[in-house]
């Protein structure tokens, strides 16, 4: 068992639990959760690559990490907006009653 | 930057010596364990503070294996501010009552583990087929900032500044979205 292997079983099972949070959540906050539990499982991912993979001057690997990271903070803040939003308009943020476009 | 070095150095003698998998041994566990409870906890407060454990737990990761600006960076963007926007969002919505979704929870485990176990299994596939890569002898060394900075602003710079866009036009759309809507927006002077 090398550490690529470690660093890779983690974000498997991070991936696989975030996955499980955005199908079983019904909470649009703890949706969201979920989401960012597998984006730091794909930059998990991206550091383990780097870090045991071939030579890697120009950091391909930390700078997309960092690139995700900045995404995915604009996600969530535009994120947490809209279901602000929709809290003002339904004073709820179940999915579940979000269906008013259901025929 | 100075300052970054000595935790690159830990990381080093770390990752170089036979106890190079003891930390990430240590970590992986929690973090699994903090994002579990995370997926788990019924109360949604709870649910969003183990998230940002488990987000910590992941930049101390960072750092050990000898990333440390990420493992920084993760713990200002990550910690510091979207699980603190996480909180303060479900402070603000007040979510539903937690018996609500226990009784649900039955029926939604089940169609979230049938349609996540296959996933998984796949996931599981890839990674025990390792072995066939031709690295995990090499390790790349530590970096320093210096090196990040020279970088981003050669060969990365239309990223950078595509994201430098994205951000503003998600500041402002933000905001937008988050205005009370016919409310006029008032200068604190005014008032």
């Amino acid at each position: 068992m090398t550490p690529l292997t470690i660093l890779l079983t983690l974000s498997t099972f991070l991936f696989t639990l975030g996955l499980l949070a955005v199908l079983t959540r019904r909470n649009a906050i703890l949706i969201l959760v979920g989401i960012e539990l597998m984006l730091n499982a794909a930059n998990v991912n991206f550091i383990a690559f780097w870090r045991y993979g071939p030579p890697d001057p120009d950091l391909t690997g930390p700078l997309f990490v960092l690139f995700s990271i900045a995404i995915a903070a604009a996600e969530a803040a535009v994120g947490l907006a809209l279901i602000l939003m929709v809290f003002r308009h339904t004073r709820s943020t179940d999915l579940n009653r979000l269906d008013s476009l259901h025929g | 930057m100075v300052w970054t070095r000595p935790i690159g150095r830990i990381g080093r003698i770390f990752s170089l010596s036979y106890l190079s998998m003891t930390p990430l041994l240590i970590l992986s566990p929690l973090i699994l364990l903090a994002a579990l409870g995370a997926v788990w906890k019924a109360r949604p407060v709870h649910a969003a503070l183990l998230l940002a454990l488990s987000l910590a737990l992941i930049a101390v990761l960072y750092l050990t294996i000898g990333a440390d600006f990420i493992g920084l960076v993760q713990f200002m963007v990550y910690v510091g501010a979207v699980a603190v926007l996480i909180v303060f969002s479900l402070l603000i919505t007040r979510p539903g009552d937690e018996a609500e979704e226990l009784a649900r929870r039955p029926r939604s485990v089940v169609t979230g583990l049938v349609c996540t176990l296959p996933v998984l299994w796949v996931l599981v596939h890839v990674v025990s087929r390792l072995g066939n890569l031709p690295a995990g002898a090499v390790e790349n060394p530590v970096f320093s900032v210096a090196h990040v900075g020279q970088v981003l602003f050669t060969r990365y710079a239309p990223a950078v500044l595509v994201v430098g866009v994205l951000l503003t036009a998600v500041m402002i759309g933000a905001a937008l979205f988050a205005r009370e809507p016919g409310k006029k927006p008032q200068c604190p002077s005014d008032s």
